[in-house]
């Protein structure tokens, strides 16, 4: 896959800097390791958003943790994450720890963040719990809490609503130059290899190893772990402040702190130790924690521990801060190398700052803020909601009234948006970190069973496969994620609306003429479109010189797209197009909700629809029983469902007579086939081998004048029509029925069409077109098929929608 | 007699003779109509396509008769198709009823499912 820029990484840093490129017209793909976001720092840390008073002046740390700090509170409302800037304390235990809080408030100056000296007695006052031993401490009212995975998890859903293809299970084991292009190729242990303009390296904890593939200029992380201890939620109020003690240089020593799920964390140690993945926590370990809070908290309640757990900083040895920017000697590889505390402060602005100049090296320019989504796959949080709000939700979707996480109140309907959001969960701590079901005092004692049973019902696997490990997803669902989201990513060449014959045909021309990035909208479950309803043969004698049936006529274009490289997205739904250069298409499916893509060229492949009972005017009354000839080919040969046993038809378009062969195949009586015209709509062929073969009467001048029954049709009447098309009275015949199916003819489907503002031909009643380029009246929009005319044969739809094909992609590559 | 061609969309209208064993066809425009109208006075054979249950789902299994068979065998053969069930997965062109009928003919897939 061939994308502008792909960010390493799904951490907060990752998916910020994912966030950050969306605004640009670029092609954004991130690779991950993990199964999900959020899998390394981002999970475990102390989720402070820290002032920035004792960071190095003049360094990256301190100057991203100021501009960061700065973003907070626009950047949670935006992303709609908890945040709560309760302030920090910094205590001092004796004189000479308060004259280190002199030092560091002369930092803080220097750094810009306000902070200033308290007395014993203020703070005694501000925090009754604190140590009596505890002489002053420095007030810093900017410091904050947040949630790292929830502002990790968003920012990548938000990037996701813009574009942005995330692929998880993703390890990326070799980077090079791909050729003489410039460009970076990457290739994945699985062996998936993604070409890209621009690469960042967020990998956090390896990003030392991915630099040191590419540049001269070697780094070195060193693993520095943090071990902590939870308190349950009727801990919350011990404090209201962040409890700092004077840092060392090993960190910012151990902290109490609310957090804003209610709970109370406590840590870190700082460990240097040798394993990159060694994530576990230790007796010696939480000793340390429990005896350094003590000094903040003498009445540590250990009775409420709920959990314990680690964290790795990427703590940078050779030069002690955030490497940040493109690498000096390796061109479009751009560094967030030794990113640690205060790296979660920092990532909005690490990611802002990366992105502008991603996008300066690669000459992109800044999407229209109007097709920017604001969207973040928010779904309410039963546990926050007035009750009469809540009520009204559950009585609209009771999903919402099955709790499933007694401890944090979480219910199925939570449980279920998680999975389905766009960056959705695949496994047991993807729905902890989104949901908090399984983070309360019990710790998924009671909900891991409904919780892998839910997983299960979504993705379509056996509950036990989500057992097999709590992070990685069960093997089945490897990649199946990136088929989900992959295909909406930043400018395509060429975007096709339809994944039928018409729109398969055009897609693999425009690849074949040399667009790269092509990517077909399909709103039904799967390709094929109409052709796959369409079972009997007779398609394919012009193009293949054989004669196929449907589902083979479209299998054979099927899987040309496939071995050309088109995407193809499908349970999607095209809402408007908004031309221009690129041309904005906006669609809806129940996993990606609302996406927005942008392309430099549209073909329009939406086939045509049938003229109902309502167009046709056919008086008597509104029964169960009356079907297009669509509608029941659908049925019979799709969904294995006989609409009937007793059957006249009302018109003789070729699906009708296709069907009244179908349905007599099928044990069906069919008892006439009745036309106003004075010949067959549909072809002789079909006459002669759907009804003379089984001795179908066809009814020419003829039409239904009455339907009859309440609930379901049981009979209608047929008159003989003059010239003048009206009914003769005195020739009716009644026939005896349960169905009476409608085969009057089909018209373009052209509502997207109309609203985009091409202009439409009265007689064809598609889009006005220039046959040479199947170009309609509004630059970088083509269109093919049944959108444009009702066509008799399928191959002619696929030569026109050929020529769309190209004609979009020489477009698309004319205006590259 | 006259007689419709059913190759192609064209549908062709022909004037159709039988002089002694030998056919007469005008009004033809290939050779695949000539073909078509000496089948329909000595043998006339169509194509069958239809459905085949499959085991444990209520969608279908599309199928049709490798090459066209006898009009006469047409019941015979709806008849197999509907005596029969299918296991997934299923590819395009693969036999689920070998010799239909006793025509000889295959039924294969004609959709993978």
């Amino acid at each position: 896959m061939e994308v502008d820029a792909i960010v390493i990484g799904a951490g907060v840093v990752g998916c910020s800097v994912a966030r950050s490129l969306s605004r640009y017209n670029l092609n954004v793909a991130v690779l991950e390791a993990g199964s999900d976001v959020a899998e390394g720092a981002s999970k475990a840390n102390s989720a402070i958003v820290h002032a920035g008073f004792d960071a190095k002046p003049g360094s990256n740390k301190a100057k991203f943790n100021v501009l960061g700090n700065r973003m907070f509170e626009d950047v949670c409302r935006e992303l709609k994450v908890p945040f709560r800037r309760n302030g920090s304390l910094v205590l001092a235990f004796g004189p000479e720890e308060e004259k280190a809080l002199e030092d560091l408030k002369a930092r803080a100056e220097t750094n810009g963040v306000p902070v200033e000296i308290i007395g014993q007695d203020e703070l005694r006052r501000r925090e009754p719990n604190v140590s009596p031993e505890a002489t002053a401490a420095l007030w810093a009212p900017t410091g904050g809490i947040c949630c790292p995975y929830e502002l990790t998890f968003r920012s990548a859903e938000n990037a996701a609503a813009n574009g942005v293809a995330f692929f998880f299970d993703a390890k990326v084991t070799s980077i090079r130059p791909a050729d003489a292009s410039g460009a970076w190729r990457l290739e994945c242990e699985d062996s998936r290899v993604f070409e890209a303009k621009a690469v960042v390296n967020c990998v956090g904890i390896r990003s030392d190893e991915l630099n040191n593939q590419v540049s001269a200029t070697k780094y070195s992380i060193q693993a520095r772990r943090g071990e902590y201890l939870m308190l349950d939620r009727d801990e919350d109020g011990a404090f209201s402040a962040t409890m700092f003690q004077v840092p060392s240089k090993m960190g910012k020593g151990i902290l109490v702190s609310p957090t804003v799920d209610g709970t109370v964390i406590v840590g870190p140690t700082a460990e240097d130790i040798p394993d990159k993945d060694d994530k576990a926590t230790t007796y010696e370990g939480l000793e340390k924690v429990k005896a350094g809070a003590r000094r903040t908290y003498p009445n540590l309640p250990l009775g409420k521990v709920i959990t314990e757990f680690s964290g790795l900083r990427a703590h940078e040895t050779t030069v002690g801060d955030f490497i940040l920017g493109e690498a000096p000697d390796a061109p479009g590889f751009f560094n967030a190398v030794g990113v640690e505390s205060p790296g979660l402060t920092s990532a909005p602005a690490i990611g802002q700052w990366l992105a502008e100049r991603v996008a300066a090296k690669l000459g992109a320019s800044r999407k229209n803020p109007s097709i920017v989504s604001a969207d973040v796959s928010w779904w309410p949080k039963t546990r926050e909601m007035a009750p009469a709000d809540l009520a009204e939700l559950v009585s609209r979707d009771s999903s919402f009234g099955r709790v499933i996480c007694r401890c944090e109140g979480v219910t199925e309907g939570e449980i279920r948006a998680a999975i389905r959001c766009r960056v959705g969960a695949r496994t047991l701590d993807g729905i902890k970190r989104r949901t908090r079901s399984g983070m309360g005092r019990c710790q998924g004692g009671f909900c891991t069973p409904r919780v892998i049973e839910i997983l299960g019902n979504e993705l379509g696997l056996p509950p036990e496969a989500f057992l097999l490990s709590r992070k990685s997803a069960p093997k089945a669902l490897r990649q199946s994620r990136a088929s989900c989201v992959s295909c909406g990513s930043g400018v395509l060449d060429v975007l096709v609306i339809g994944a039928g014959p018409a729109g398969l045909a055009a897609a693999c021309a425009a690849k074949e003429a040399g667009a790269k990035n092509v990517l077909v909208i399909e709103r039904d479950d799967a390709p094929g479109g109409i052709l796959q309803q369409c079972i009997h043969n007779g398609f394919g004698l012009h193009r293949f010189s054989e004669e196929l049936t449907g589902p083979e006529y479209a299998q054979r274009f099927i899987d040309r797209a496939a071995e050309l490289g088109v995407s193809v997205v499908c349970g999607t739904m095209v809402l408007s197009i908004e031309a221009g250069m690129p041309a904005h298409v906006t669609a809806m499916s129940p996993r990606g909700g609302l996406a927005v893509y942008a392309a430099k060229a549209v073909v329009l492949a939406m086939g045509c629809r049938e003229r109902p009972r309502g167009a046709l005017m056919t008086p008597g009354t509104r029964p169960a029983g009356v079907y297009t000839a669509g509608t029941v080919q659908r049925l019979v040969n799709m969904d294995g469902i006989m609409p009937g046993r007793r059957v006249v038809i009302l018109g003789s378009g070729d699906i009708g007579l296709i069907m009244a062969r179908r349905l007599t195949f099928s044990g069906a009586k069919v008892l006439a086939c009745v036309e106003i015209m004075k010949k067959s709509s549909g072809l002789m062929r079909n006459v002669v081998q759907c009804l003379n073969d089984y001795d179908i009467p066809l009814l020419l001048s003829h039409t239904v004048t009455d339907v009859e029954g309440r609930e379901h049709v049981t009979g209608v009447k047929v008159s003989k029509v003059g010239e003048d098309l009206k009914p003769i009275s005195g020739t009716e015949m009644h026939f005896d029925c349960d169905t009476l199916v409608l085969s009057c003819g089909l018209i373009p489907e052209n509502e997207l069409t109309r609203k985009a503002g091409i202009e439409i031909d009265p007689k064809t009643r598609g889009p006005r077109i220039d046959p040479k380029t199947m170009a309609t009246s509004v630059p970088g929009i083509f269109a093919g098929g049944n959108v444009v005319r009702v066509y008799d044969l399928v191959d002619w739809v696929s030569r026109d929608s050929e020529i769309a094909g190209r004609s979009a992609a020489e477009y698309a590559m004319g205006n590259a | 007699m006259k007689m419709i061609c059913i190759n192609c969309p064209k549908g062709c209208e022909m004037d159709v003779e039988k002089v002694g064993d030998d056919v007469r066809v005008t009004g033809h425009s290939c050779p695949r109509g000539e073909a078509y109208a000496k089948a329909e006075v000595t043998n006339p054979t169509r194509m069958v396509t239809g459905l085949v249950r499959v085991a444990g789902m209520r969608k279908p299994l599309p199928v049709k008769t490798r090459t066209a068979v006898p009009k006469g065998s047409i019941d015979a053969v709806l008849f197999a198709l509907h005596q029969a069930t299918v296991q997934l997965p299923v590819k395009i062109g693969d036999v689920i009823i070998p010799d239909a009928a006793g025509t000889g003919v295959d039924v294969v897939a004609t959709a993978n499912m």
